[in-house]
């Protein structure tokens, strides 16, 4: 049995290019032990020579452990992932983190709202919801352009069973909707069948924080408000210190947080 | 817990080196600054009288500077666990003690940490005056060594020789030989009149008390702690010398057959602590990098979970910032805010 700070080996079994610098990844553990985990967890992956970095569950792992992540082009990390091929071997600490409410979702008008690469933190959580027929779920990703767009084949699939608008910064033709997707928050409304009872959203800070203040305002209870952050996350168990978010850490405690705890953690500091 | 009545101190200091290796603070070549070293010959003999802390608390014992955490042989990725020898600290403040409980509770399921730890049995001894800038009081965390916080405790009396606490079965046992008479119950009370004596010398700390309240209520305007951010020059002297600060990082470097991953000391007040590979940088400025290294040290949200702050008093901030952001500096500043 390795510490938690030792990484195990997985092997990489698929890998497709999937939207502007990003990739699809098919993941397999060495010894073939699955590693159960929820929508909305995290791991890492560790090249070594080139550090190690946090990503999300795209699809959790099944049976034999197998899962997928979709990973952006940004650093020194992911840099050195590009480089490496199918049947590669790299290494994976996980699962950590916490995971959607998803007790607390059930026979809620749930609407996603997803921005540019926060889409992928909401697909584990988008499938489970899907397949429930008394939870009504709905989604609306914005994106910068179309070619910014990730996970084709999973929204092609989520089309089928969910409304989705998708909007964007600078459409490519006139058809296509243009803003944020809180611009198209009434739309969906419809769509629903009513004005959602709970907010599951991932994105630029900015947007999660005008999603937030938007349904808090109009009435929706911050505790059914659900955001998952972004910090830099190192090592997973709540010691490194660098993903602390007021009196938590983001890699222990989070990474989702209600509106409700985030204002408080937020109120913590003033600088 | 067993007490005796000790003649001279460092009668226990030799009897103890003699069976494991034995480090005290003591200056290195004739320097004046204190350092952890282990006890030669050439050591002088324990210090009375006011106390002066070692330039470094004892963390570095139990979670150095760095450290490799795994190797990568080419093949696989295998745990480097350190084999500690045994060894023991001796004439460890109180206020070093209360952070050395706090960073075991913080790396309770760390097993690099809690090897080095468990191979080490702690001495402490009783501070009977206060030392310059310390403010362990308001902190609860001295001048006196809390029960449970050392194996071994030594009290000086204000009539003769020393009381000696044993609070550990272990360092009961490494006193075995020593020939020690059992003191006297009456001997508990005068040690705590006396404790309160040396509080009483402390110089008031109401800027403590008062900027812990400003803290706690957020009542520190952002302005100030950029202000105060202007003169942090991210040197990370604070968060090195402080005792209970434990950020690192951690990266990859080549080995003989490999790659071997090295954690090692971060600092909260360096400019990238944060930063993420997108470039965005939730703490992107030094103001708000100073407002979290001091929230982190005096929020009642940690002290909830460590059972006290995370600050101990030891005042090392104060004489180690370039910029005039210690400790005293900095409560006196927010104290004293609109």
């Amino acid at each position: 049995m390795k510490g938690l700070m030792t990484p195990q080996l997985i092997r990489i079994t698929e890998i497709y290019d999937d939207g502007e610098a990003s990739r699809h990844f098919t993941f397999e553990p060495v010894t073939g032990i699955s590693h159960p985990a929820s929508p909305g967890q995290f791991f890492t992956l560790a090249i070594p020579g080139h550090g190690e970095a946090a990503f999300t569950y795209l699809s959790l792992p099944d049976v034999r452990g197998q899962f997928k992540a979709l990973i952006r082009r940004a650093g020194t990390l992911t840099s050195a992932l590009f480089q490496r091929s199918r049947g590669d071997l790299i290494g994976f600490r996980g699962p950590f983190g916490n995971c959607w409410p998803l007790d607390q979702l059930q026979g809620k008008r749930v609407l996603i709202l997803a921005g540019g690469i926060g889409l992928p933190p909401l697909a584990a959580v988008a499938d489970h919801l899907s397949a429930d027929d008394k939870t009504p779920v709905g989604l609306i990703y914005g994106s910068r352009s179309p070619a910014d767009q990730v996970l084709q084949h999973e929204r092609s699939a989520w089309h089928k069973c969910m409304p989705i608008l998708e909007t964007f910064d600078h459409p490519s033709n006139g058809k296509q909707l243009i803003g944020t997707p809180l611009d198209h928050i009434s739309q969906m409304t419809a769509k629903l069948g009513g004005a959602p009872e709970a907010i599951l959203t991932c994105g630029p800070e900015v947007m999660m924080s005008a999603a937030g203040r938007h349904f808090a305002a109009n009435g929706l209870p911050p505790e059914n408000i659900w955001l998952a952050l972004e910090r830099r996350m190192h090592c997973g168990v709540g010691e490194c210190g660098h993903c602390y978010l007021g009196s938590s850490y983001v890699c222990t405690d989070g990474p989702i947080y209600s509106w409700q705890q985030l204002a408080r953690l937020q109120s913590q500091t003033t600088a | 817990m067993k007490r005796f009545l000790l003649d001279r101190i460092d009668r226990l200091r030799d009897h103890l080196a003699s069976q494991r290796p034995l480090f005290t603070p003591q200056g290195n070549d004739g320097s004046a600054e204190l350092n952890w070293l282990p006890l030669t010959r050439e050591t002088p003999p324990t210090a009375t009288g006011r106390p002066r802390l070692p330039t470094c608390p004892a963390k570095q014992f139990f979670f150095p500077e760095r450290e490799i955490l795994f190797r990568f042989d080419g093949n696989d990725f295998k745990e480097t666990l350190p084999k500690p020898t045994p060894q023991i600290l001796f004439g460890v403040r109180s206020c070093d003690l209360c952070a050395i409980a706090y960073q075991d509770r913080f790396f309770q399921q760390d097993p690099y940490y809690q090897a080095r730890r468990r191979a080490t049995l702690l001495v402490g001894i009783d501070c009977q005056i206060p030392c310059d800038g310390g403010f362990c009081p308001t902190v609860d965390a001295g001048p006196f060594v809390r029960d449970g916080m050392a194996d071994l405790v030594c009290h000086q009396q204000q009539d003769e020789g020393w009381l000696l606490m044993a609070q550990s079965a272990e360092g009961e046992a490494l006193l075995r030989g020593l020939d020690l008479k059992a003191a006297e119950t009456s001997r508990i009370d005068q040690r705590t009149r006396a404790q309160q004596q040396v509080i009483a010398r402390f110089p008031p700390a109401t800027h403590i008390e008062t900027g812990i309240q400003r803290i706690n209520r957020a009542e520190v305007p952002a302005g100030q702690w950029q202000a105060l951010g202007l003169q942090c020059l991210a040197c990370s002297g604070c968060t090195s010398l402080c005792p209970t600060c434990s950020c690192f990082t951690s990266y990859d470097r080549p080995a003989a057959d490999g790659f071997e991953r090295e954690r090692c000391w971060d600092s909260c007040l360096y400019d990238a602590f944060q930063r993420e590979a997108s470039g965005h940088n939730p703490s992107a400025t030094a103001g708000q990098r100073v407002e979290r290294f001091w929230f982190h040290k005096f929020s009642d949200e940690y002290a909830k979970t460590f059972g006290r702050y995370g600050c101990t008093g030891c005042g090392r901030c104060e004489k180690t910032c370039p910029g005039v952001i210690g400790v005293h500096s900095v409560m006196k500043s927010i104290s004293a805010a609109p």
